[in-house]
């Protein structure tokens, strides 16, 4: 490996001791909460970037790729790829260069308005701490932000040799607009295909999407089960359905087994009447991404107000099973499933009835008793959409709360004033 | 730069820029006809001109504040939408017969939802403009073309032939070259014409009806063709960025000693540095080739990048350009993430580069004075 290649692996690699040290702590704990949700969660995170390192260590195809362009495309041709963006997040453990890092972001020559998140996946190509892949899958959507930076990373001196694509999908959820995405990705598969050296393989891609539907259809079952009050587990556990979908290596069985040891554990709190959170007052829905600073702001909620996030945007799940029987089905479910379904392409890529749709579903399913809308500065539409947002929360009589913050830079606003802020509102509205 | 364009034509243009509702736009609507609003320079006017009835380009000129559209929107949505909105809310489009949005922006594209929910305006629609320039773009575009036509014919009962479609090509592909023209000028050492003058000029050309537009800018071709220039400016400018409707900025921009001679605006010479391709045979096609992939683009078009800067790196080659200032409207992404390839860009070209962040309407004038000041001292006048 050369330089450029070991500086491209330090991040990843400190994740790497991070996440095993994590691991080695969970399995000394006995309870089945450690042993078969969480640490095989962990287990996850570490095999990818374990595989990540591989692959530049020994130079095999690497994809760079971005969230909601269909996993089992990926999987059922055998590539291995890693996402742009997960470096401010640090995978879910906020990155500890995080502050040292928005410093140096603050000058580059990136307007300071635009996402932080999107910023700082630039930077991580500008400092040279992510792998110079084969290929790189972009999106189209669903923000400006992302088509640009996507711009932006491609004309990088770095990266501009790097073959690119990015399937683009419609602002609309009709037929049409699914039949034009199937060929999109179908399309994608091919660049893959040319790139790669890997073929695609259909009856490879039925396996790994019948696995995938049975993991959906777990995961429906999950999300019913916090549809109870209380709700069984914190507001952590919710995404994780997300990342092991649509990040850890899609249509694993492994992962089959671990909803299913999921959903055990949450009949079995459900039963017992033991949930995570004890004593909840009040369900909130965080209707969005969850910011870096999400895993000390949520257990604050519960401890201080008595509040449980049941839901956010990435755990809500949508998703409909996929048609297997023919090829043209399969990539239309796929389509869907990308289109339609997927966290933030679902919502932002179209109408604000997209929003407001989604708001009274989970409200009304889930029991929600008041909704954050968190206000992302890079959020542009959705800034644009809160007056609609509010208004439906008073049609369906839910208190709304928008705060304004950054989902990665906490100088924004601080954590004191969120907190403030929600604590206020909370008081004044919810209780 | 003192003016030395003395001219009926140009003072109708100036007028046109400086107003939204326009002596030839209220002849228009007068005469009976209908005015169609749309935003941002991706939508194909041809279709409204060969129904029958005037394009406008949404502008919120002579906006002064967003008290109405700040229920709408954000402060840290860009201010252009929220002074149209602000517009809209106070009456100022109700001369429009229609309104088409599409996914321009983040922020315009939620002009459509507001739109719908809060004003009368009889047609109101939106249309899907795709991001990339490939073949699979053109042919959906065709077909959203295809299903607005429909819409149009239905709603307005009339049709919409491909006779004449083609004829619409064909008078906005004349403005387009007079347009051309009007550049061509301005590559010698004494353009007759500042960039002040320009951009009023391109801005009326999305408010007035062609015809009109394209007789009274031949009447100040003629003139501009045998006028003495302007020569005692210090250095050549050119403006790059999005939109930028107001001739008061490149005013205070060449208030410092720079004559700007060329641009890539939205306003400027991406709405007509090429022509519809008039041999296609079916004029909708011919309209997609040429919005989704043939005319410059702006960086809401992913995989242009290298083709924007070939095409801004041309320009400053063609008309002699010593610096560039590049504008932006403050919390828009697109051209956000775009000043980032462009600072690399003009590192790797050694040619000087400013970037200005600014609002909509004109303010800080002083600190843009400043650094335009800096800039020109930089540039060594």
């Amino acid at each position: 490996m050369d330089a450029k290649q070991k500086r491209s692996l330090e991040r990843i690699n400190e994740e790497i001791v991070t996440y095993s040290a994590l691991a080695e702590g969970l399995a000394l704990m006995p309870d089945d909460m450690s042993q078969k949700v969480h640490l095989p969660l962990v287990k996850y995170i570490v095999a990818q970037h374990s595989k990540t390192v591989e692959h530049v260590e020994k130079g095999l195809p690497l994809v760079a790729n971005t969230f909601t362009n269909p996993p089992e495309i990926f999987s059922a041709m055998d590539i291995h790829w890693f996402f742009i963006f997960q470096a401010a997040w640090g995978g879910g453990v906020e990155n500890p260069h995080l502050m040292e890092d928005l410093e140096i972001v603050d000058n580059m020559a990136v307007a300071s308005d635009c996402c932080t998140l999107l910023r700082m996946g630039l930077y991580y190509i500008d400092q040279g701490y992510l792998p110079v892949p084969t290929a790189y899958v972009g999106i189209v959507e669903p923000c400006d932000g992302v088509t640009s930076v996507h711009e932006a990373i491609m004309s990088h001196k770095d990266w501009r040799n790097v073959p690119s694509f990015a399937p683009e999908p419609t602002y609309y959820t009709d037929e049409r607009s699914i039949k034009y995405y199937a060929g999109e990705i179908k399309r994608m598969a091919e660049f893959l295909e040319k790139h790669t050296g890997n073929g695609l393989s259909i009856d490879r891609l039925r396996n790994v999407i019948e696995e995938t539907n049975k993991q959906y259809a777990l995961w429906h079952e999950y999300n019913a089960l916090r549809m109870s009050s209380p709700t069984p587990h914190d507001a952590i556990l919710p995404q994780s359905c997300f990342y092991v979908t649509n990040f850890a290596g899609a249509g694993d069985p492994c992962h089959t087994v671990w909803f299913q040891d999921l959903i055990a554990e949450a009949e079995r709190r459900i039963a017992e009447n033991d949930p995570v959170v004890p004593n909840q007052k009040f369900r909130v829905l965080w209707f969005d991404i969850p910011s870096v600073y999400y895993a000390t702001l949520v257990p604050w909620m519960e401890q201080e107000l008595g509040g449980t996030v049941v839901l956010d945007m990435i755990s809500y799940c949508p998703y409909t099973q996929i048609d297997t029987s023919t090829e043209d089905t399969m990539f239309e479910g796929l389509a869907k499933r990308s289109l339609n379904d997927g966290p933030m392409i679902r919502q932002a890529k179209g109408f604000a009835d997209n929003f407001l749709a989604d708001i009274e579903t989970i409200v009304n399913d889930f029991k929600i008793d008041c909704v954050i809308w968190p206000g992302h500065m890079g959020h542009k539409d959705g800034a644009a959409s809160i007056s609609l947002m509010r208004e439906k929360c008073r049609e369906i009589n839910v208190p709304f709360l928008t705060i304004g913050l950054d989902h990665v830079d906490r100088r924004y606003t601080s954590l004191e004033e969120i907190q403030a802020k929600i604590s206020q509102f909370v008081k004044a509205m919810v209780l | 730069m003192d003016t030395q364009v003395q001219n009926q034509a140009f003072n109708k243009f100036t007028e046109a820029a400086e107003t939204i509702n326009n002596a030839e736009m209220k002849k228009w609507k007068n005469d009976g006809k209908g005015i169609i609003g749309y935003f941002c320079s991706s939508f194909p006017e041809e279709i409204i001109t060969a129904a029958g009835m005037m394009p406008f380009r949404i502008r919120a000129t002579g906006s002064e504040d967003t008290e109405l559209s700040d229920s709408f929107f954000s402060s840290n949505n860009c201010s252009f939408p929220r002074h149209a909105f602000n517009l809209a809310l106070k009456g100022e489009f109700d001369f429009l017969d229609g309104i088409i949005v599409f996914n321009s922006c983040d922020n315009i594209r939620r002009i459509y939802d507001h739109w719908q929910r809060q004003l009368k305006t009889p047609f109101v629609e939106f249309v899907h403009i795709p991001k990339k320039a490939e073949a699979a773009q053109v042919d959906w575009f065709r077909e959203e073309m295809s299903i607005f036509k429909e819409k149009v014919e239905s709603h307005f009962n009339l049709e919409l032939t491909d006779d004449k479609l083609a004829e619409a090509i064909k008078t906005h592909n004349e403005t387009r070259q007079l347009l051309r023209q009007l550049y061509d000028l301005r590559k010698g050492d004494s353009p007759p014409i500042t960039g002040a003058e320009t951009i009023a000029i391109t801005v009326a050309s999305t408010a007035m009806p062609k015809l009109t537009y394209n007789k009274l800018l031949k009447d100040l071709l003629k003139e501009l063709n045998s006028a003495k220039g302007h020569s005692d400016y210090k250095a050549r400018l050119m403006v790059i960025g999005g939109e930028l409707d107001n001739p008061g900025y490149i005013d205070v921009i060449e208030s410092q000693g720079g004559l700007v001679v060329t641009d890539s605006l939205c306003f400027g010479t991406r709405i007509f540095w090429k022509d519809v391709d008039e041999n296609i045979e079916d004029p909708l096609t011919a309209l997609s080739q040429y919005y989704i992939v043939e005319r410059p683009s702006c960086p809401r078009v992913y995989g242009k990048h290298a083709d924007r800067a070939g095409y801004v790196k041309k320009m400053i080659e063609d008309f002699k350009v010593d610096g560039v200032i590049f504008e932006r409207l403050a919390f828009c992404d697109i051209w956000g993430f775009e000043q980032f390839s462009i600072t690399n860009d003009f590192k790797e070209w050694n040619v000087p580069l400013l970037s200005l962040d600014r609002e909509y309407t004109l303010t800080a004038i002083g600190q843009l004075r400043t650094r335009v000041q800096a800039f020109m001292e930089a540039l060594g006048g």
